[in-house]
């Protein structure tokens, strides 16, 4: 599994698509969508993050995935801001971070996009 | 050499961003592209203490709030030039006096400043990273962090160097630049 992190609007996805020879069908956008693990690419995995708060449930869920293995996951870094004042927002982005995190754990390859240039951090 | 900065509030980007310039093309004239329109006191004050930092390194000051292009009229093309920031020169192309939003503003930006790096061949362009956090600012500020984004990267194709500052260190991702 690879994972891939970095600001918003760092074409991270264009990134992912050259390294990864990768074509617009390969992606479930989780802004939009569920994610849809029958797709090599899931992005905008902090959308789905955020749904899951909205919602009541569980987005660890997505770690007992049994295809998660073959994937590329996409998340926005929203780590770095002030403490969001709002209770909503304040859990949004220490669940992101906590789902990364685990998902980095198992990953074997960690990358961090910097307008358009990739970092492999393991 | 082209090159891109981006870092963080009080990163040192501007600080580094000065050092890079200075030593570019000895003997050629140096340009600061201030981008700044003052508002306030407050604003009258920052753009001292800016100049004063800048005292006695070379530079001469070509202010440039919007259209960048005509920098050049003022300045010769073969000279160097910094320009800090892209943040503010968006800014101030994007959000009008009158309170309206130009949202043709990011790629008209992104096309001039690319022709700037082009024409000149010798400018540091500083860039504020704002891209990382959880903040929900509405949608035109979304669309300046989207619009800013754009800029940097379309600055990132053309520059021979781009980077990224922490604590005045660069961490280049393209090129680089040896003090």
């Amino acid at each position: 599994m690879t994972l891939i992190v970095g600001g918003a609007y760092q074409n991270k996805r264009a990134f992912a698509m050259e390294r990864f020879g990768l074509v617009p069908e390969d992606f479930c956008d989780c802004q939009v969508s569920e994610p849809d693990c029958s797709k090599r690419v899931l992005c905008h995995l902090e959308q789905y993050v955020l749904r899951c708060v909205r919602e009541g449930r569980d987005e660890a869920a997505l770690l007992d995935e049994p295809s998660l293995g073959g994937k590329i996951l996409i998340f926005d870094d929203i780590s770095c801001g002030v403490v969001p004042l709002d209770a909503e927002t304040r859990a949004w982005r220490e669940r992101s971070g906590r789902l990364a995190a685990a998902l980095a754990q198992r990953a074997d390859e960690v990358w961090r996009v910097f307008f358009g240039f990739g970092e492999r951090l393991k | 050499m082209n090159v891109f900065l981006a870092g963080g509030s009080k990163s040192g980007k501007s600080m580094l961003a000065q050092r890079i310039a200075r030593a570019m093309q000895p003997g050629r004239p140096h340009y600061y592209l201030a981008t700044m329109i003052p508002h306030d006191a407050e604003d009258d004050a920052r753009i001292a203490r800016h100049r004063a930092e800048r005292a006695g390194w070379g530079f001469e000051t070509v202010e440039c709030g919007v259209n960048i292009l005509a920098a050049l009229e003022k300045a010769d093309p073969q000279g160097v030039f910094l320009l800090d920031s892209v943040t503010a020169l968006l800014s101030n192309e994007m959000f009008r006096a009158d309170g309206t939003m130009d949202e043709d503003a990011g790629a008209r930006l992104a096309r001039e400043l690319t022709e700037f790096a082009e024409k000149t061949g010798n400018c540091v362009f500083v860039c504020d990273n704002l891209f990382a956090d959880a903040g929900a600012y509405g949608d035109w500020t979304e669309r300046y962090r989207q619009a800013l984004g754009e800029i940097g990267a379309a600055l990132c194709r053309v520059c021979e160097a781009a980077g990224e500052v922490c604590c005045g260190v660069p961490v280049w991702h393209k090129g680089g630049w040896a003090e």
